[in-house]
């Protein structure tokens, strides 16, 4: 079964259209690399699914729940900003209890690997007002997994980064993948979409253009490298083409 | 919504600016209380003073931390959690904190140098005025997404309530002075909470004989069960209406 359905997807801000006509099936276990020029949809489509705006046309299940007014399926989200801000005066320490509150999280039932990894364990008594964007971005990174999502959202995870913990982040995706966590991560680094995406999603002018394999864009263009296939390969598509799912 | 109001509270309490607020509303009550030797005559200037800045500052102060909490609100709307138990857990916070500084910077002066009736009616209104230019600060930061026009809508509305409202009462006043119109300036007076808050201080220190004929129909309507009984009301009202009204909008928002 399928642990994300997106059917007729259509978002408008004004007159605009954000979205539209957005069809896609999104399996356990899969990593989606979604990907596309600026002010493509890419954040809207994962504003959608988060249920943090709400879309004119079409639905969203995740898990065969609708994303609508409940809650509740939001349990089983982890979500990393691309900015990461929280309360400033708050610890570090502070931060993970609120969010333990928040999931009801019992003690021994989250997944804390990553505090480690990443370093957070030694920030823990900080004052979240007093670290570095890179060092935020850790704790949103440990926010993001510490709940054992069964959908993760990553949003540009890596930028921001330093290269380390870049590649900490980038094995602790593969490694929930083969739990079977649903991940879709926005990126615009072609080296990371064609490491870790199962398929990529790319949209253009609030359309999906494409979703498949990076490796079935490396074929049909005869290239080595996605940054090079993908231009070769959108250019052959017909301007109205949208890939069949 | 009690666990999110909880951890709001606590990076309320170590906040600079509301840490500030507390100390410049103790400087301005300590200073008043010590340098006027009446402390009925103290009370009169903190009166004016407080029912200006209280709104300002707690206002301003509510929709900038908003604004300042905005992506975070984000992460918490990913959350398992109702969108109005969000809003509201902070709009609740907002104004604990802010009626603790209110207490420590006014509360304690008021209740050491003029521990009587008139004091206490300060105490109340400025707590009541601190609920509703939360909410309203809170409505003006859902309702607009652009920071600078979110502010400049607070001041605005700050201006409106203290300067404005009042010149258009004196205007109608003047204008009308040759018929009885008091009765109508009654319920638009009380339809300002700013206004309504300064009535009620002044019908306590006993100033209401100073206004003439408006002041004694002010001491006949207010100084009543049932004209109290409507100043809380509508104070009341001024703070369900922009919370009502917030928290409806923000659970619709596209954040």
């Amino acid at each position: 079964m399928d642990r994300i359905v997106i059917e007729g997807l259509g978002k408008r801000y004004g007159r605009q259209w954000a979205l539209r006509g957005v069809n896609a099936r999104f399996a356990p276990g899969e990593v989606v690399m979604v990907i596309g020029p600026n002010g493509s949809g890419k954040t809207t489509l994962i504003k959608c699914l988060l249920g943090l705006v709400r879309a004119n046309e079409g639905a969203i299940h995740v898990q065969g729940r609708e994303v609508g007014a409940d809650p509740t399926y939001r349990a089983t989200i982890g979500y990393m900003p691309q900015l990461a801000e929280f309360p400033r005066e708050l610890t570090v320490d502070q931060l993970l209890r609120m969010m333990n509150d928040i999931r009801n999280a019992r003690s021994g039932s989250t997944d804390d690997r990553l505090i480690k990894a990443l370093g957070v364990d030694v920030l823990l008594d900080k004052r979240i007002g007093t670290l570095s964007g890179g060092m935020r971005q850790k704790v949103s990174a440990v926010l993001a997994f510490r709940y054992r999502p069964t959908v993760l959202v990553l949003d540009e995870p890596t930028a921001g980064l330093d290269p380390v913990s870049a590649h900490t982040l980038l094995n602790a995706v593969q490694e929930t993948r083969r739990n079977g966590t649903t991940v879709l991560i926005t990126s615009h680094i072609m080296e990371e979409v064609q490491q870790l995406g199962d398929r990529l999603a790319y949209l253009q002018d609030g359309r999906l253009r494409a979703l498949l394999a990076p490796e079935t864009i490396l074929d049909i263009t005869g290239e080595t490298s996605l940054s090079k296939a993908l231009p070769k390969y959108l250019a052959q598509l017909p301007s109205a083409h949208v890939e069949s799912l | 919504m009690w666990k999110v109001c909880k951890y709001t509270l606590i990076d309320l309490a170590r906040n600079r600016f509301a840490l500030g607020y507390a100390g410049l509303l103790l400087l301005v009550s300590l200073g008043l209380f010590l340098l006027e030797g009446d402390p009925t005559q103290a009370l009169i200037s903190l009166t004016q003073v407080a029912l200006a800045l209280v709104p300002l500052l707690t206002l301003i102060f509510t929709v900038i931390y908003f604004y300042n909490q905005y992506e975070f609100t984000v992460l918490l709307a990913v959350q398992p959690l109702h969108r109005r138990s969000i809003l509201l857990a902070q709009l609740l916070a907002v104004t604990i904190a802010m009626l603790v500084a209110f207490f420590f910077g006014l509360g304690l002066p008021v209740l050491v140098y003029c521990p009587n009736a008139a004091g206490w009616t300060l105490l109340l209104t400025g707590a009541a005025l601190t609920a509703v230019f939360t909410a309203i600060g809170g409505l003006v930061a859902v309702k607009n997404r652009d920071r600078a026009r979110g502010v400049g809508i607070g001041l605005v509305t700050w201006v409106m309530m203290v300067l404005v409202y009042d010149a258009l009462l004196l205007w109608i006043m003047f204008s009308f002075s040759d018929r009885p119109i008091e009765p109508v300036i009654v319920p638009l007076a009380a339809l300002n909470p700013i206004d309504l808050a300064r009535i009620l201080v002044m019908l306590k220190i006993d100033l209401a004989a100073l206004l003439g004929y408006t002041g004694a129909v002010y001491q006949q309507f207010f100084g009543s069960a049932g004209g109290m009984l409507v100043a809380f009301v509508a104070l009341l009202l001024w703070v369900l209406l922009p919370a009502t009204w917030a928290v409806r909008a923000f659970a619709r928002k596209d954040l």
